[in-house]
């Protein structure tokens, strides 16, 4: 009988431990999608001037009579373990000198992250990234990173790429050409990592629409070149997103990699790792590799234990190749530490607290942090985002019901549920009135920007949605309180919400928005994965997700059917990835905008580009398949107010969020 | 009594084969598996993933194969090699992992129940020594606060609280000056601050049921035949209570006190997650939220093991304690 009564009572557990995951999902994280416009704090900016007087003006690093380095490494290099820091660092002329944004810093202190485990990787990766181009400040391009700089030829299919010469892994071991042309050859080509070779590395027949492989050879040790069959006019940008660490340590994966040592010997080291095959092992060392202490990086500070304790430690790397003007070498912060944290509320709390240095949070958190802000001892700074909104609904054009599918893809539908909803009451209730009551749109002084485009279908105007929906042919049912379709049959919207990431709020005033213009809606809540797993199977209908990219000519997918990944466009996108195979073919539209994809892709100048990604963003304008109910609101960078050095920017993934800010230069005064 | 033990150990290994099976099938009935979660969790983060990428790590990660067939991989490698498979999320062998939070799951699981005991039997006892007094109003009613107050909502009125008074919501258990430090007194004098609210919260949950079994037990004895005799004889008052009657009223504690083998080892969950505490629970919570089956599969099968060594426990725990019981069996 007890036997009986605990195994029930495990069973039992197990229900309730679900249950109660279910409902503590929706502590807001908004974090990727949360956005907004410009009304940013300008007291950064004022300091910055003011301090800039004190900042040595050198361009370059030839300049500089002498280096300076942290206490923690003088002591290192005076008990004679470590090489002096001239000797560390490249060659005088190749030393990179990073600006700060306020004034030289001092050295020391801890940058206390808070992540929630290895899962949270991006986080801490894109913070401390160190891209081989990487985004100028204001976005408009790139510029060399590690790289020292570049060539290009005249029709854009030769680049050449002049590295640093001196300059070293942070084992020692010096970085030459032949770590990227390793890379290229023995992770890219074999898709060591898993992961299909960067679509930045194929170039485009402008005629054919035929895609070819890119070449990388070896110059000399400092210099590489890489060789495209037709133009590639975006080749950089691309790959300082697709491909931002174009570069591996070949005398460490040659250690690893079956390749080299047999599939025996990397086993047992696979094994030594705790991974249980080689592929995983591969994936992990690879891709996800600013975790691993043993693989050597470039960037300021690495990994020092193991990512799984519950405090995750990364150090400065003695052989970081950027000092600032004063000839100090980077970073100045000591160590980075990671402490898992199980709840996002406890990274509010922490930082409330004041035990948190820097970090980000979504702009739902604004008042409780504001409320804070003197007793934390930190300052919150706003960083716009790029996204198109704040709150919005896309309709899945290839939906799986044919007539669902045709009413989504009826453009009065979309404008009836445009206007049938009250933007001012969504922007005050929904965002405090930090995102404006505008459509989903190009914002302001980001590349294809649309005049007028805000505007659009934006008032509130239930009589223009009735008449749009009466000339679609909806009829009303029986008792005059739902539309259905024209043959009478019942009409319903199923939106699904992510658990963790939708607005519960917005979508119930949305739901009240709809009902009074006569459209049943329905909500299904999902946890993440099965979210995931529903976008693939096309079984979407209405979602309330919303773009959120800097530049079409960067990162076309989540406005180019490319693959499944923005809910508008469903199966597209499917049709587009599998090469005609699987999906719903593109008409119309949609079609016209994979071709003109196409012409972008095979432009010879950057003049082209953005023309045909102009017009891409005109059709979207016509289209309006992303409606969007409120503009986009701030991501909240909170910091220390003895934390210097931070500026406001755009927050995006494509510039890696705080990692444009370039943590390397913070210090704590 | 040794072929008994050895009948209800014998029995236990196929209620632990048919737990393990049932809950391994229960870990995979939602839909989705370990990858669509992480692939949701990665694209969140703005990394690519394509049907390919999926496939391929399904593949990796022997995902691709009908759970039955997981299942018999994992069962034979736990009999045959003691291997408890590999935790999908963590990229390490089970074993590793549980290994890593055990020391402080059981530290703040025995703390907890000693401060239970500690605080519950004396309570108990004078509850019931001077029943209807404001004392036996006072602790009930304190009690059944404790037992009625849901343990986070405790704990984040208590983190609230210390928050306000001294700026630190005390989330986890060091200190980060102390958390890379070697075991000093310093560090076992922060270790201690950090427990107070933990073991409090975890605590008061059981306090109160305990309190009211003593009181209850206690009470019943206290007016039995060989109490009055035992009166009447003369003795003073504490011996009576405590070696005739508490000896009789501890029975039902100590006939449950193998159940908290359970709660040693996995400690709590949704107090842990709030406290932030490094202990088993949040592990498995997670485990459980992400499908990863061999991690969640293994503690569950833990688990049920432990609440049958539990039981086990106690039953002889309790007919080597009470000589009623021991005669009782001896008879039957």
């Amino acid at each position: 009988m007890r036997q009986k009564l605990s195994l029930i009572g495990l069973v039992v557990l197990l229900m309730l431990s679900t249950l109660t995951a279910c409902m503590g999902g929706d502590s807001g994280t908004a974090g990727n999608n949360s956005t907004v416009e410009s009304q940013q704090t300008d007291n950064t900016t004022a300091t910055a001037e003011a301090a800039t007087a004190q900042i040595p003006d050198i361009k370059s690093a030839a300049e500089l009579t002498s280096f300076q380095e942290a206490p923690m490494l003088a002591e290192l290099v005076q008990a004679g373990t470590l090489e002096p820091v001239e000797a560390r660092m490249p060659v005088k002329e190749d030393i990179m000198i990073e600006p700060v944004y306020e004034e030289i810093g001092k050295y020391g202190g801890e940058w206390n992250f808070p992540w929630n485990g290895p899962d949270d990787k991006w986080g801490i990766g894109m913070a401390t990234e160190e891209a081989m181009f990487r985004f100028t400040e204001d976005g408009s391009g790139v510029e060399p990173n590690v790289a020292k700089g570049y060539d290009v030829n005249a029709d854009s299919t030769e680049f050449t790429i002049y590295l640093r010469e001196g300059m070293r892994w942070s084992d020692g071991v010096p970085f030459t050409a032949d770590d990227v042309v390793f890379y290229w050859e023995h992770m890219l080509i074999p898709e060591t990592f898993s992961k299909a070779l960067y679509d930045c590395y194929y170039s485009v027949d402008p005629v054919t629409g035929e895609k070819a492989r890119a070449d990388v050879t070896k110059v000399d040790d400092y210099t590489v070149k890489v060789t495209f069959k037709h133009p590639n006019v975006m080749f950089l940008e691309r790959l300082a997103i697709d491909n931002k660490w174009f570069f591996a340590p070949a005398h460490y994966y040659k250690t690893v990699l079956p390749e080299f040592i047999g599939e025996q010997k990397a086993l047992e080291v696979a094994k030594e790792y705790g991974f249980e095959d080689l592929n995983t092992l591969g994936m992990w060392t690879g891709y996800y590799y600013w975790l691993y202490p043993q693989r050597p990086t470039l960037r300021a500070w690495v990994a020092k234990n193991d990512m799984n304790s519950d405090r995750f430690i990364m150090e400065r790397n003695p052989y970081f190749f950027k000092v600032d003007a004063a000839g100090n070498q980077l970073p100045y912060m000591d160590r980075i530490v990671l402490t898992k944290m199980q709840d996002p509320s406890h990274k509010l709390l922490e930082t409330m607290a004041g035990k948190i240095e820097i970090t980000t949070f979504g702009f739902t958190d604004f008042t409780v942090l504001k409320e804070n802000e003197q007793k934390g001892d930190y300052r919150v700074i706003q960083w716009t985002t790029p996204s198109w909104s704040s709150t919005g609904v896309q309709l899945n054009q290839t939906t799986e019901d044919p007539k669902l599918r045709e009413l989504f893809q009826d453009i009065r539908f979309r404008e009836a549920l445009s206007v049938a909803v009250d933007r001012r009451e969504i922007s005050e209730m929904i965002t405090n009135g930090l995102g404006e009551p505008i459509q989903a749109s190009v914002p302001e002084g980001l590349p294809n920007e649309q005049a007028g485009w805000a505007q659009q279908w934006a008032e509130y105007d239930t009589a223009r949605a009735e008449q749009l929906l009466d000339d679609i042919g909806l009829k009303w049912d029986a008792e005059r309180k739902f539309r259905t379709f024209a043959d009478g049959s019942n009409l319903t919207l199923t939106i699904y919400q992510e658990d963790t990431a939708d607005d519960p709020r917005f979508i119930e005033l949305l739901r009240k928005y709809y009902q009074a213009v006569g459209i049943r809606t329905d909500v299904k809540i999902v946890d993440q994965g099965s979210y995931f797993d529903l976008k693939y199977a096309n079984k979407i209908p209405v979602s309330v997700k919303s773009v959120n990219i800097v530049s079409l000519s960067y990162r076309p997918d989540e406005l180019v059917p490319l693959r499944v990944i923005t809910p508008w466009f469903g199966h597209y996108g499917l049709f587009t990835s599998s090469g005609g195979k699987e999906g719903v073919k593109p008409e119309g539209d949609v079609a016209k905008i994979l071709e003109l994809w196409d012409k972008v892709k095979g432009s010879k100048t950057r003049e082209e580009v953005q023309e045909w990604t102009d017009e891409i963003v005109k059709l979207h304008q016509k289209n309006q398949w992303v409606i969007g109910y409120s503009g986009p609101t701030p991501v909240l960078v909170v910091a220390k107010n003895n934390l210097r050095n931070v500026p406001s920017l755009v927050f995006s993934d494509e510039f890696r969020g705080i990692g444009h800010a370039h943590p390397a230069q913070f210090f704590l005064k | 009594m040794i072929r008994y033990i050895a009948k209800r150990t014998l029995v236990m290994i196929p209620v632990s084969l048919a737990v393990s099976m049932i809950v391994f099938f229960i870990i995979q009935l939602p839909p989705g598996d370990f990858i669509s979660g992480y692939a949701a969790k990665m694209s969140a983060s703005g990394e690519v993933m394509d049907a390919q990428a999926l496939a391929k790590l399904r593949e990796n990660y022997g995902l691709d194969r009908p759970w039955y067939t997981q299942y018999f991989s994992w069962i034979w490698g736990i009999l045959t090699s003691g291997d408890f498979g590999y935790s999908l999320s963590y990229n390490r062998p089970v074993s590793e992992i549980i290994g890593q939070y055990m020391g402080i799951t059981v530290i703040i699981s025995l703390a907890t129940m000693i401060f239970t005991y500690v605080v519950a039997i004396p309570i108990g006892i004078l509850s019931a020594v001077k029943k209807y007094s404001f004392f036996d109003y006072f602790a009930t009613g304190v009690g059944f606060l404790g037992m009625a107050t849901p343990n986070f909502l405790f704990a984040i009125i208590l983190m609230f609280l210390s928050f306000q008074w001294w700026g630190d919501p005390m989330l986890g258990l060091f200190s980060p000056e102390f958390a890379d430090a070697p075991w000093t007194a310093a560090k076992w004098m922060d270790l201690l601050k950090h427990m107070i609210i933990p073991v409090i919260v975890i605590g008061t949950s059981n306090t109160c049921e305990l309190i009211r079994v003593m009181r209850g037990q206690m009470l019943d004895e206290m007016s039995k035949p060989h109490i009055v005799t035992a009166r009447a004889k003369g003795l003073p008052e504490w011996k009576i209570l405590l070696k005739y009657s508490m000896r009789a009223a501890v029975n039902p504690v100590i006939s449950t006190i193998g159940w908290s083998l359970t709660t040693i080892f996995t400690g709590s969950t949704i107090t842990a997650i709030v406290l932030n505490l490094p202990t088993q629970g949040p592990i498995m919570h997670r485990a459980l939220l992400s499908q990863d089956m061999y991690l969640a599969g293994s503690w569950l099968l833990l688990m049920a093991i432990f609440t049958l060594i539990g039981t086990l426990l106690s039953d002889i725990l309790l007919a080597w304690l009470d000589p009623r019981i021991r005669l009782d069996r001896k008879e039957a």
